[in-house]
């Protein structure tokens, strides 16, 4: 059963990889009933390495979106099945990509670029900016919590947006800013190009390439069949 | 302590105050001097700034994947302009360095090319509008300067994603059946129309960021 643990040993450019494998051959193939064996493929694919989490999160919003939308063409291309099943498929490719990324780890992403010699500023701008998503979410709720604290009003208001919410929010991040790149200066980061040791190495193993395999077989089956 | 020793002391803190204010003065100068290049070297805390910016911006873009599979030419751009213009034009006021645009460009493809790869021609669009940005302004000194790159950035991508979809279905065999899929988008009229509001959403996302900016610039936040 170590496949279904493999999601969190997923190497980051593998992961990169293969999202870019299903993004771009599913929505080249998206208007072909091809691309739907394929997208079925690829979940099952998925589920095997451990990825039935996410999985099962996104297929909420696939059936809700994709369904809105497979709807909306099946009418306007005028009662067009293919063309809704082409809508499902192209939303199925876009969900799908999703997942490989969502086992991707920062700092594991962060290690491999620097493996193979991506400037720091940029691999220290990746970081950061991976890691503030959750902090920005919790200052979002803050200012939020803060405005029903003073009894704002509502966030449709362009003043009340722009007063009690854009400026307090700015503000925070600015002051986040500030403190981080002192705490990011104090352990020892620098800009220039000086000596670093990366100390646990990101390495492609043998279920890596089985990954990789799987969706390069699952491609040359569709292409062929 | 004696007439003497005091002498040498007033005389040791003496020189140790002239000493500091050649120093300050030095360094004031250099710094005039670095202020007045055009090409400056990035600090800790710039990238720092770019790329909790970029996250902001990356947040309030998550209805990205949902735009990318409407087939509406020109939607994407449409429903990101305000965000991808008010946030980059407070990370250039504050950052007013050449290929500060870049740099977000590259955070924020990094994530954007798991939702929708083309998204990696911003970098190609940020790295257009910087060279424009230089010929005109010689950088992002005038704050019109970047409002005008927050102006241009998105718009900017409108040709280029037109380009990749001819080019994308090249390979497949079906020429340009990548655009025709695409409501209106061989339409000229309605090209331009939809390039037009783009711009125009994009330039209002770019004056409410200099707003911000001024506003934080005068409670002393964005120094």
């Amino acid at each position: 059963m170590s496949f279904l643990q493999y999601k969190k040993n997923l190497n980051p450019i593998v992961a990169l990889i293969s999202t870019l494998i299903i993004m771009v051959f599913g929505l080249v193939m998206s208007t072909k009933t091809e691309c739907s064996y394929f997208l079925i493929g690829t979940t099952l694919w998925l589920v095997l390495f451990g990825c039935y989490k996410q999985l099962y999160k996104l297929l909420i919003v696939f059936i809700l979106f994709g369904g809105f939308f497979a709807i909306i063409a099946y009418f306007t291309m005028g009662r067009n099945l293919s063309a809704a099943i082409s809508m499902l498929n192209r939303f199925g490719t876009v969900f799908l990509a999703i997942v490989p990324s969502t086992s991707i780890q920062a700092v594991a992403m962060t290690r491999n670029l620097s493996q193979i010699k991506v400037p720091r500023y940029i691999t220290l701008g990746m970081l950061i900016t991976m890691s503030f998503i959750p902090v920005l979410k919790v200052e979002i709720k803050r200012v939020r919590e803060a405005m029903k604290t003073r009894g704002a009003g509502s966030l449709l208001n362009p003043k009340i947006f722009y007063r009690a919410f854009l400026i307090p929010l700015v503000t925070r991040i600015v002051d986040i800013s500030d403190t981080l790149s002192l705490s990011v200066e104090t352990r020892g980061f620098t800009s220039g190009k000086s000596k670093y040791t990366i100390y646990k190495k990101e390495t492609i193993n043998i279920l890596d390439i089985m990954y990789l395999l799987g969706f390069v077989v699952s491609i040359v089956l569709m292409v062929v069949l | 302590m004696t007439t003497r020793e005091k002498a040498i002391a007033e005389l040791v803190n003496f020189f140790k105050e002239e000493n500091s204010v050649e120093l300050l003065a030095t360094s004031v100068s250099d710094e005039k001097k670095s202020s007045n290049k055009i090409f400056r070297k990035y600090k800790i805390k710039d990238i720092v700034f770019l790329a909790i910016i970029t996250a902001c911006t990356l947040v309030t873009g998550a209805i990205m994947p949902l735009l990318t599979s409407v087939p509406l030419f020109g939607i994407i751009q449409l429903g990101l302009g305000i965000q991808f213009s008010l946030f980059p034009v407070i990370g250039m006021m504050k950052v007013r360095k050449p290929f500060a645009l870049v740099l977000q460009s590259i955070f924020i493809s990094i994530f954007l090319v798991f939702m929708f790869p083309p998204m990696l021609l911003l970098i190609a669009c940020a790295i257009v509008i910087e060279i424009l940005v230089l010929l005109i302004f010689r950088g992002y000194k005038n704050d019109w300067a970047c409002v005008f790159a927050g102006t241009l950035y998105m718009p900017m991508t409108i040709p280029l994603l037109y380009m990749y979809y001819n080019l994308f279905y090249t390979v497949s065999g079906n020429e340009k059946s990548a655009v025709s899929m695409f409501i209106g988008a061989n339409n000229v009229g309605l090209i331009i129309g939809m390039t037009l509001a783009v711009m125009l959403v994009c330039f209002i996302g770019s004056v409410i960021g200099l707003i911000v900016a001024k506003e934080l610039k005068k409670a002393g936040k964005l120094k």
